[in-house]
C-alpha cells in the first residue's frame, strides 16, 4: 500500500487499486485506437483518434515557482493534450484531448462502484497573464460492459468555451442518435452512446447530444490565480451497477444531484469485453495552447453483494 | 525493481519542415532512449533532430546529441533533468525542406 493521502478518500469496501504515482504509471496510459486495420492502422478514422497528447509522470515543475510536488510525495499522473482545439460545436480537433485509461475487470458480485481522485488543472505556463479560460474542459468516465450493454457513465467540467468562462458540471445521459450520427456521419465501429468524449453531436455552449448539465452544476473550482499553482482538489463518482445508473457525485466540498435513475446510454454489448471497468480521465484544449490535468491519487473501489 | 515506461510520444505525426516534440516530464528516470521513426519519406528525405533538454518544460537548450536518419534510429541519454524533447528540420536529399510523418517513442527507466 502506497503512502495516498487517505484523509481525503471515501472508499467502498473493497478497494480495487490505490494509484499514487511516486511508484510509476501504475497501469495507466495514453487512450489509443485498436491497431487492427491493414499496416497496422486504426480501427476507424472518423475523426483523429492518435494524435492526442502523451500521458506522464510529473512533478509539477514551473519556471518560477519550482518543483510543486504532489498532495503526497513528489509525482502525479500528469494527462496532457496538445496545441490544438476546435470550436466548441465542432468534432474534436487533433491533438486538442490528452485521455489516460487504466484497464481493469468488474470483480464478482459487485453492485457499487466508486472512483475518487485527487486533480488539479494547469494551462502552460508559456506566455505571460492568466490562462485559465484556454482550458474547455476536463472530465472522468468508466468504460463498463455486463451480459447486456456497454456504457459509459461520466461527468466532465465545462471550464470555458470559446475563451468564455462556463465553469458547470455535466454528465453523460442517453442520446437517441443513430450510429452513424453519434460517428460525424461516418459508417464506424463505435455504437452510440460509446466514447461520449468525443463522439455525438456538439453545441457551441459546451454540450453534446449526450450529456445533461447538472442543475446546481455550477461550481467554481481552484484553478488559483497563476498557471504553475495547483492545489490538489477531491473527486469521487459512484456507480450503480445493478440499475446501470448514477448513485453521487461529490467534488471539492460541493455534492451534485443526479435524477432519480440517471443513467448514460446503453449501448449493445460488444464482443469479448464483458465484464469492462475502464476508468479514463481527460483533458480538452480550449485553443491552441497545450493544458494538463493532474492526478494524485486514485482510488477505485466497489461494494458487493446483493442491493438492499 | 526500476520503474520503466515507454511513452508513444509522436505517433504518425505530420511535421512540414521543423520538428519538435511533445514536452515530455521524465525526472523520475535516469535513463532515456529515444527511438525515431520516419514514415514512407520521399527518396533522399532525412531527419535531423537534437536532444534538448529544459528547466521547466519550456525553455530549450541543446543536450549535445544529435540524430540523422532516413529510416530509423535511436539515441541514449542520461543526466537530463526533469523534461526532455527532440527539436530539428526534414530535409531533401539537395537540403531543401522537407516535410515528414515521424514516430518517437521515449523509453525511460530509473
Amino acid at each position: 500500500m502506497t503512502s495516498f493521502p487517505s484523509g481525503f478518500f471515501d472508499p467502498l469496501p473493497r478497494i480495487l487499486v490505490a494509484d499514487d504515482f511516486d511508484h510509476g504509471m501504475s497501469g495507466w496510459l495514453d487512450l489509443r485506437p485498436n491497431f487492427v486495420a491493414p499496416g497496422f492502422r486504426e480501427h476507424s478514422s472518423d475523426i483523429d483518434l492518435i494524435h492526442w497528447g502523451p500521458t506522464m509522470l510529473s512533478s509539477a515543475t514551473f519556471a518560477f515557482g519550482g518543483t510543486h510536488g504532489s498532495a503526497s510525495g513528489t509525482y502525479s499522473l500528469k494527462i496532457s493534450s496538445r496545441a490544438a482545439a476546435a470550436p466548441a460545436d465542432q468534432p474534436p480537433a487533433a491533438g486538442s484531448m490528452g485521455l489516460a485509461i487504466k484497464r481493469l475487470a468488474v470483480p464478482g458480485d459487485a453492485r457499487r462502484l466508486r472512483i475518487e481522485a485527487l486533480l488539479a488543472y494547469k494551462v502552460e505556463q508559456d506566455r505571460p497573464g492568466l490562462g485559465v479560460d484556454d482550458l474547455r474542459a476536463f472530465g472522468m468516465f468508466v468504460d463498463l460492459q455486463d451480459d447486456e450493454h456497454r456504457y459509459m457513465p461520466g461527468v466532465r467540467y465545462v471550464n470555458a468555451v470559446g475563451g468564455e468562462a462556463v465553469r458547470r458540471w455535466q454528465y453523460y445521459s442517453p442520446t437517441d442518435a443513430t450510429d452513424e450520427e453519434w460517428s460525424y456521419g461516418a459508417d464506424g465501429w463505435h455504437k452510440a452512446g460509446v466514447d461520449p468524449q468525443w463522439f455525438g453531436e456538439r453545441g457551441p455552449d459546451g454540450s453534446t447530444v449526450a450529456t445533461t448539465w447538472f442543475e446546481d452544476g455550477e461550481q467554481h473550482l481552484i484553478y488559483n490565480e497563476s498557471d504553475d499553482k495547483l492545489n490538489w482538489t477531491p473527486f469521487s463518482l459512484t456507480v450503480d451497477l445493478v440499475n446501470r445508473s448514477y448513485e453521487e457525485f461529490r467534488v471539492g466540498g460541493r455534492s451534485f444531484r443526479f435524477p432519480d435513475g440517471a443513467h448514460p446510454t446503453l449501448a449493445p454489448a460488444y464482443n469479448d469485453i464483458e465484464g469492462l471497468l475502464n476508468p479514463v480521465f481527460f483533458v480538452e484544449a480550449d485553443t491552441d495552447r497545450r493544458v494538463s490535468l493532474f492526478l494524485d491519487s486514485v482510488l477505485i473501489s466497489v461494494e458487493r453483494g446483493e442491493a438492499a | 525493481m526500476k520503474t520503466f515506461y515507454t511513452s508513444v510520444v509522436e505517433l504518425r505525426q505530420p511535421f512540414d519542415h521543423a520538428i519538435e516534440t511533445h514536452p515530455y516530464e521524465c525526472g523520475w528516470a535516469d535513463e532515456a532512449i529515444f527511438f525515431v521513426e520516419l514514415h514512407d519519406p520521399e527518396p533522399g528525405t532525412a531527419v535531423e533532430l537534437r536532444v534538448q533538454v529544459s528547466p521547466d518544460g519550456i525553455r530549450w537548450i541543446d543536450e549535445g546529441t544529435v540524430l540523422t536518419t532516413t529510416s530509423t534510429t535511436f539515441a541514449r541519454v542520461s543526466h537530463f533533468g526533469g523534461f526532455l524533447r527532440l527539436a530539428g528540420t526534414a530535409r531533401q536529399a539537395d537540403g531543401g525542406a522537407a516535410s515528414a510523418t515521424v514516430s518517437v517513442r521515449l523509453a525511460l527507466k530509473g
